[in-house]
């Protein structure tokens, strides 16, 4: 069956990646058999491959560094607190092939930010729905992310929405974080999409429309009501000072900018 | 095929032609056969076969790497480059060598072998490097003169320089215009000294000031990016340093590597591999076994309980030091094994150079930004810049 262009990235078991004729998709890997086995020989429709809970496992990344097919990794951490050291096993890797990591946000996060950073790998920080504690550990991530000089890669969504609030990229969060069905089609254990292509649309709509805190948001087209899922209640105080950090950053850069362009001719 | 690179710090022999005071090699009359250099290659092309690793440097040493005489390494080089041709990867020859007994009937291997470039050493004031008869004084006489003909053959010549007790008395500043002025070299290095080996006397001119040798360093780099940066001059590790901080690209010394367990080994004369040449002549309970007894390299090294150590260092550090609340992790990770090792019996600790490096590296940053910013108001781009908050792609996909 032809490849449809159109058709959202699968997120895939290794299982049903391997007989996935649709179009492009992501490989979730979860062992070390599997990954010896995508490493060798990934399936022609797979644009990387997704490793979750094996970044404990040295066998895996010494295999992971070897070979000729640089096919990229998004290597999904499950605890920044205790896994950041890990991150020393993809230290070959990543000479061998693109590597990104996932993180989610929770306390210990900047243990993980700073060992990524250190060996100069791109990070994607999954921020859910923070609690008090998370939304301090993600603040000081973004202090970090904007301002030391050690970060080279990207740290993802503060990457991206800097782009965005300076004029650079579009899209919302749900993109950014890879997780809008509408280009990132998630499936659970059957195959079957988590939410509808539209959910991001039908979601925001629906937030709207019951008077939710989105309504008057003056971030609502940069998160689309991501940090009002799954929980609509969830209260947006604490993140909207985290996109305000980013926006001010964002009007720095521009203003600084725009002196330096102005200035040779003064 | 991979970007990575790996290397060899090759001994063919444990022998000496000089005497050194604080060399801590076990200097016995053992030479690398020629009938073993085969074997050796094809360990070291399958090790790299299965790394999927194109190329592989090897850097000839001693003891004393020109006692094996000219002819050797052309009949060395030629099994080794033509068994590597045959599998599609290449070595890359350096030459590490007191320049002692060098004489133009080297020029023709230097060249086609090691690009007409090689490595030796002096130190400054020399004080240790010695011959066996007429000491520090002849040593450095018989030094310059083949210093200088070997530059007027036409080769590059790099010098180390370990700095001792005397080094920091004379000041950088004397320190500096030897090398640059006197000997005329447009490119040299500092080492950080460090006692290898068992203990010995002479230990105590090495055993230095850690704020004398961070107010030396600091001073010295500061006089070359004066006097030396824009004129031509390398001066190692200052010159990679100020490349990392300035946006380009930076190959920084072994030393701060994020982990140098992967990247290269020492072989010496007799098979026995080890993390380095320190530790191949120095420290056996370190040993990851012998090339020529054991019938696959990449095996032992995965399997060498004394290499998981090296392996492990470096994630250790970072859970019980304070390595990762260091703003200068990204270029040092804990520093040299075998600095730590000599110094305090275990490698499980970060480099006792800890404070010295990051006087360095603070001053690095300074020099590298100020370049920075030179550049960006005479509107040039550094070579290379590392992608960043700047560059403003959108999501990192990976």
């Amino acid at each position: 069956m032809p490849e449809d262009p159109d058709l959202p990235l699968a997120f895939l078991t290794a299982g049903q990646a391997e007989a996935y004729l649709d179009g492009a998709c992501v490989a979730i890997l979860r062992t070390r058999e599997e990954m010896e086995h995508w490493l060798r020989e990934p399936a022609p429709g797979v644009e990387w491959l997704q490793v979750e809970g094996l970044i404990g496992d040295p066998e895996v990344w010494a295999v992971a560094a070897q070979g000729d097919i640089d096919i990229p990794l998004d290597v999904v951490l499950d605890d920044p607190a205790t896994e950041f050291s890990s991150l020393y096993r993809l230290v070959d890797v990543r000479l061998a092939r693109s590597v990104r990591l996932t993180m989610p946000a929770k306390p210990g996060l900047m243990k993980g930010l700073r060992m990524a950073a250190s060996l100069n790998l791109a990070v994607r920080i999954l921020p859910g729905q923070p609690d008090p504690a998370t939304l301090e550990e993600l603040g000081l991530a973004a202090e970090f992310y904007l301002h030391d000089s050690m970060v080279e890669s990207p740290i993802e969504f503060f990457h991206s929405l800097l782009a965005l609030f300076r004029g650079k990229a579009e899209g919302t969060l749900w993109s950014f974080l890879e997780q809008d069905p509408a280009t990132y089609s998630h499936r659970d254990p059957d195959g079957k999409p988590l939410r509808p292509v539209d959910f991001v649309e039908s979601h925001l709509a629906a937030l709207i429309e019951s008077a939710a805190e989105c309504e008057s948001c003056r971030w609502q087209s940069a998160c689309a009501g991501y940090f009002k899922s799954p929980d609509p209640s969830y209260d947006c105080a604490g993140v909207k000072q985290l996109l305000a950090t980013i926006e001010e950053a964002a009007n720095e850069i521009g203003s600084e900018i725009a002196s330096q362009e102005v200035a040779p001719s003064a | 095929m991979s970007n990575r690179v790996f290397s060899v710090i090759l001994l063919p022999t444990a022998e000496c032609n000089v005497a050194c005071d604080y060399c801590f090699e076990h200097k016995e009359p053992h030479r690398l056969s020629m009938v073993l250099v085969p074997l050796l290659t094809r360990q070291l092309l399958d090790h790299l076969e299965h790394e999927g690793i194109e190329e592989c440097e090897i850097y000839w040493q001693g003891g004393e790497a020109m006692i094996m005489g000219p002819d050797w390494y052309v009949e060395a080089g030629k099994i080794m480059d033509s068994a590597a041709e045959a599998r599609g990867r290449r070595f890359t020859h350096y030459l590490q060598t007191n320049l002692i007994s060098y004489s133009p009937a080297w020029d023709d291997v230097l060249r086609s072998m090691f690009g007409s470039s090689l490595g030796t050493s002096m130190d400054f004031p020399n004080l240790h490097r010695k011959l066996f008869k007429g000491g520090a004084e002849a040593y450095s006489s018989v030094w310059t003169k083949r210093l200088h003909e070997a530059q007027a053959a036409g080769h590059e010549i790099g010098v180390i320089a370990v700095l001792h007790k005397g080094s920091l008395e004379a000041g950088a500043d004397a320190f500096y215009r030897y090398y640059t002025e006197e000997l005329g070299l447009t490119s040299f290095q500092v080492n950080t000294p460090f006692p290898g080996g068992p203990a010995k006397e002479i230990e105590d001119e090495f055993d230095l000031d850690q704020d004398e040798l961070a107010s030396f360093l600091v001073e010295l780099f500061d006089i070359w990016m004066e006097r030396g940066h824009a004129q031509g001059v390398a001066l190692g590790p200052f010159d990679a340093l100020v490349h990392h901080f300035s946006g380009e690209s930076a190959r920084l010394p072994c030393i701060w590597k994020e982990n140098c367990s992967n990247q290269f080994i020492s072989v010496d004369s007799k098979g026995t591999v080890a993390q380095c040449d320190c530790w191949v002549t120095s420290y056996p309970e370190s040993f990851f076994g012998n090339v020529f007894r054991e019938p696959d390299l990449t095996a032992m090294l995965r399997k060498s309980p004394a290499r998981r150590e090296f392996v492990e260092r470096p994630k250790h550090l970072v859970e019980h030091e304070d390595c990762l609340s260091c703003r200068f992790l990204s270029i040092c990770h804990g520093g040299c094994p075998v600095r730590t090792y000599s110094a305090l019996g275990t490698m499980l600790a970060k480099d006792p150079y800890c404070e010295v490096y990051k006087a360095v590296f603070g001053r690095a940053e300074h020099h590298g930004r100020t370049l920075l910013r030179q550049r960006h108001a005479e509107g040039k781009k550094p070579s290379g810049s590392a992608p960043g908050p700047g560059s403003m792609t959108t999501a990192a996909t990976p």
